[in-house]
Parts: C-alpha cells; structure tokens; sequence
C-alpha cells in the first residue's frame, strides 16, 4: 500500500510540475501556432521548390522548412512523404523531411526549450538540421537507381504557387511573440513593476493543504504544486470544458462558449506570466514585465486575426484544438507514469550506463531510443527524467535524436512506402548519425576546445564524402542527387 | 446517387470530415454512397499532398482541411 501511494505521489507531483506557469506558457502558445502553421500557411508557398525538376541546393532547404513548417502531425506527414518521393524531388529530399519533422517543429522545441533548456533545444535544431540533410543526401546516392525510375507522372502536384498574406502572417508573428514573451528569462521580463496584497485568508491554509497532497523532495528535483499551480490547472479544466463545446464544431462557425473558450486561454497565459505568493492573510500578486509583455503581444493576436477571412480562422481555432485533443492527452498520461516509474529507477543504474559522454554510452542511449516508443512529444520528459538521475547531456541528445526518428510507427510507414531494405538503412545511418550527434554535443558541454569539435565532426563529414563520391565514381552513370 | 470517397489513414480529421459530409448529405437529402479509403497508395493516387481529402464522383475537390456543410452540399448539387 506504501509503495502504491509513493508510485501515485511521484506520478502526481510530476504532471503538477509539468503544468506549472513555465511550461504553459510555452504549450499553450506553441499550440495555437501549431494551429495556424497548419491551417494559415498554403502548403503550395514551400511545396513548389520540392518538384522534381528542382535543384537539390533547393530541394533540400525546402524538405527541411517544410519538415519544419507544415508538418506538426501525421496527417501532413505521411502523404507529404510518399508525394516528395514519388513524384517530387525524390527519396532523398523525402528523407530529409521525414527525419527534421519530428525534431524542427514548433511543438518538439518550444517544449524542448522550455523543459530541459533553450542551448539543447538549439543544438537539437541544427543538428537534426544538419544530419537530417546529410542522411537524405547518402541516401540518395546509395539507392540512385530509385530516383532515376520516377514514375512518368506531371509534376502538377508540385506546380501550384502560392504566398502567405498580411493577416496569417502577423498572427503567425504575434503568437511567436507570445511564446518568446512567456518564455525568454531575460530583464525586463523578469522584473517586478508592482506588488499587490489580496486579502484572501484561506490561500496559506489551501498552499499547505496541496503540498500535503502532493509531497516532494527538492533534492530529487521534485516540484511540489503551488497555489499559482492549482489556479493554473482549474483554469485548463474550465479551457478543456468551454472548448469542448464551443470549437468542436467551429468549421461551422463560432458560439458563445468559443469565445468564453479563448478568453480563459488569454486568462491563463497572463495568470501564468504574474507571480502569485502566498503570505500571511493573503496572497501577494506580483505584476511582472512579462504580463505585460504577454498582454501586449495577445493584443497584437487579437488585432491581425480580426482581418483574417471566416474560414482562414475557423480552420485554424479547429487545427490548434486538433493538436491540443491529440497531444495534450498524450502528454498529461505519459508525464504521469514518468513520475511513477521514476521512483523506482536508481540513479547508479544511469549513471554507470550514460553517465560519461563516450561511444558506448551514446550507443546505449540510440539503442534505447529506437526500442522505446513513446507517444509525440513524450520523449521530452523522459528525457528530463535522465537528466535528473545524472544521464550526461551527450547521450541525453543522442537519444533525442533517435526516439522520434525511429518510432515503431515511423518504420513501419516508412517501409510501406519505399521497402524494406531502404528502410534498413535509413534506420541504420540515424543511429550512426545520432551516436556522432550525441558525442559532439556531449565534448561541447564539457568544455573541450570548439577547434577539436568542429575538426572532429569536419573529419565526420570528410570521410562520408569520401565515401559518397567512391560509391558514385563506381557507377558508370552518376546520381542525381 | 453520387460517390462520395474520404481520404485519409483515420487521423481525427479524416474522421471529422466524414461526420460532416455524411451530415451535409443527409440534412440535403442526397442520396450518396460513402467509401473510406485508407490505403496509402490508393490515396496517393489522387494527386493530394495532405489528408484528408475528399473525392466525388472521382474527382478531387478538397484537400488537407474540412470544409463546411455548406460548401459540400454545393459539390454534391
């Protein structure tokens, strides 16, 4: 009975960390641009360099922006995979796409950013950037044969042109500014402009009471759950009910509870950027630069999507709540049974495993990786998980790199649409690629001079062209890569 | 009676949009047979770059997002 409440407690403890004011304000935001990125961006502003006649200086690029820009969710995904490879650019810029997906959309890095900090976040961009057009690029040149059969069809799919107006685009760029305004731990954000004293009695009585229910051990990291914590997770009841009933249908046009929906979204962001402290005989508002800031930004919001079109921000309310009913869930299960089963992992067991940033601890951590499938953006606490019990930040990386890659899901999708033996390979070169992401970002972090990084992972990519260009001078006709 | 065909590989949207055709049909009161088409190569064969899409009688006419009962019913007129 002891061990079931510990297990329930640790469980509970942790999703209360995870919804605390921090992590909101960059989830609830990063939804909402989700939401737009789908809906608000023609998919034929980035598609049309991926036809099949483009250059791969081109087609490349625009794999990875539209890995990054269009595609939050499998819908996207799969058919935009299967259309670059067969009747666009080609298996490689395809490549390309599927394996920046996962890591470059907004979703993986704001949550990144704001869980385990905006440096892993950065490197986790630019080296799936970097290996993710790299392994588009070999695999180009190992199957050329592939490219050369594409099917006679026109290239029609990818002709359409089209650009992004006014008004998505200032929506797009007021909500990146609420993220950044809720997120950044810079001055003047962080400074208080004013305090306030409500008089509200039973707020001591109601903090004392939570952190009875919810015990922690700081020197666990645990986070125990606050008063400003509690107000946060009523307010995302009341979101969930409100929206439940007012963006379900929203295709066909906006409700009362629509509004009282997005209103108590605002509420919450702003509620998340103040500081709430109990003290004696009330609870002491504090009025931050970063209410402010988030205030001015959702104004900016709120200016822009009054001149979108009726079905531009229909389509886009119901894309955000899209992603919040499929994600969300996920991520508020996943969190849980994080919090539970890390009670019972002892810290030596990652330490001696992934303590040090070398081969094998990089190996170890792929291997988990690619074995583990976690649910989209669940990866990111397991990886909190880690850091806490002393994973180095190296392998920490490298496992990042290869759980969303290499889900189950993702093979078995991939294989359907080029084949097994592609499939293969592909899987076998995001290990290799993932093993050197890690032990690079791992030397970084300790310190090792940025010359014997940069030459170590120059050499990296010197002997994978040697490679290339000895696999292409033994063909007789070369690869259009 | 008209052919009406959803694409998509069952995400929520695919899901969604074929609430709401079967929704616009019967509130219009034609007559239309539905086909779920999940299979991706079958998908693929429409030229569409995101799902869900939406085919009647064999072609085309909506493509990565839902469309409105509305605009439905006047494809299917």
């Amino acid at each position: 009975m002891d061990i079931f409440l510990r297990s329930m407690s640790g469980g509970a403890g942790n999703l209360a960390a995870y919804l605390a004011a921090h992590v909101l304000l960059c989830l609830l935001p990063a939804f909402f641009i989700a939401g737009a990125m789908a809906a608000l961006i023609p998919k034929a502003s980035i598609t049309r360099w991926l036809g099949r006649n483009a250059r791969y200086r081109v087609s490349y690029p625009a794999a990875a922006a539209a890995g990054s820009l269009l595609a939050v969710c499998s819908c996207t995904i799969v058919p935009l995979f299967a259309g670059i490879h067969k009747k666009g650019a080609g298996l490689g810029p395809a490549i390309t796409f599927l394996f920046f997906a996962p890591a470059g959309n907004i979703l993986a890095l704001a949550y990144t950013g704001s869980i385990l900090g905006a440096e892993f976040a950065f490197a986790r961009f630019a080296l799936s950037l970097l290996f993710g057009i790299g392994i588009g690029l070999m695999m180009a040149v190992l199957f050329w044969r592939d490219d050369a059969s594409h099917d006679a069809q026109t290239d029609a799919l990818f002709a359409q042109q089209a650009s992004i107006g006014a008004a998505p685009l200032g929506v797009l760029l007021s909500l990146v500014a609420v993220l950044i305004a809720g997120t950044l731990k810079l001055w003047p954000l962080t400074a208080t402009v004013g305090t306030l004293t409500l008089p509200l009695p039973w707020a001591e009585v109601w903090q004392a009471t939570l952190y009875q229910w919810v015990p922690f051990d700081a020197a666990k990291g645990e986070e125990g759950v606050s008063l400003q914590g509690s107000l946060l997770i009523l307010l995302l009841v009341l979101i969930g009910l409100s929206a439940w009933k007012g963006l379900e249908d929203i295709v066909e046009g906006a409700n009362r509870w629509t509004w009282v929906a997005l209103g108590l979204a605002a509420a919450t962001l702003l509620v998340a950027a103040m500081r709430l402290t109990p003290v004696p005989g009330g609870v002491e508002l504090a009025l931050t630069g970063r209410a402010l800031a988030v205030a001015a930004a959702l104004v900016a919001v709120l200016h822009h999507a009054r001149r979108l079109e009726a079905d531009a921000w229909r389509a886009w309310l119901w894309e955000a709540w899209r992603f919040v009913k499929q994600i969300f869930v996920l991520l508020v299960v996943g969190v849980f049974v994080v919090g539970i089963v890390r009670q019972w992992i002892q810290p030596q067991w990652i330490q001696n495993l992934a303590g040090r940033n070398d081969v094998l601890a990089n190996a170890v951590a792929v291997l988990f990786g690619v074995f583990m499938y976690f649910p989209t953006l669940v990866e990111v606490p397991v990886a909190h998980m880690f850091l806490d019990l002393g994973m180095h930040r190296g392998p920490l990386l490298a496992y990042l790199m290869a759980d969303p890659e290499l889900s189950l899901q993702s093979i078995l999708m991939v294989s359907a649409i080029i084949g097994r033996r592609k499939t293969f390979t592909y899987v076998g070169l995001v290990a290799l690629f993932s093993i050197v992401a890690g032990l690079a970002y791992g030397a970084w972090v300790d310190g090792m001079e940025r010359v014997w990084i940069i030459g170590g992972l120059g050499s990296f990519v010197a002997v994978l062209v040697t490679t290339l260009g000895w696999l292409l001078g033994r063909r007789a006709i070369p690869a259009r890569v | 009676m008209k052919s009406v065909k959803i694409l998509g590989s069952g995400c929520a949207n695919c899901r969604k949009l074929e609430a709401v055709a079967r929704e616009a049909a019967t509130s219009a009161g034609i007559d239309a047979e539905f086909v779920k088409v999940t299979d991706m190569k079958a998908i693929m064969a429409y030229d569409l770059l995101s799902t869900p899409g939406l085919v009647i009688d064999e072609k085309l006419v909506s493509s990565g997002r839902i469309p409105t009962q509305a605009e439905i019913q006047s494809w299917l007129a």
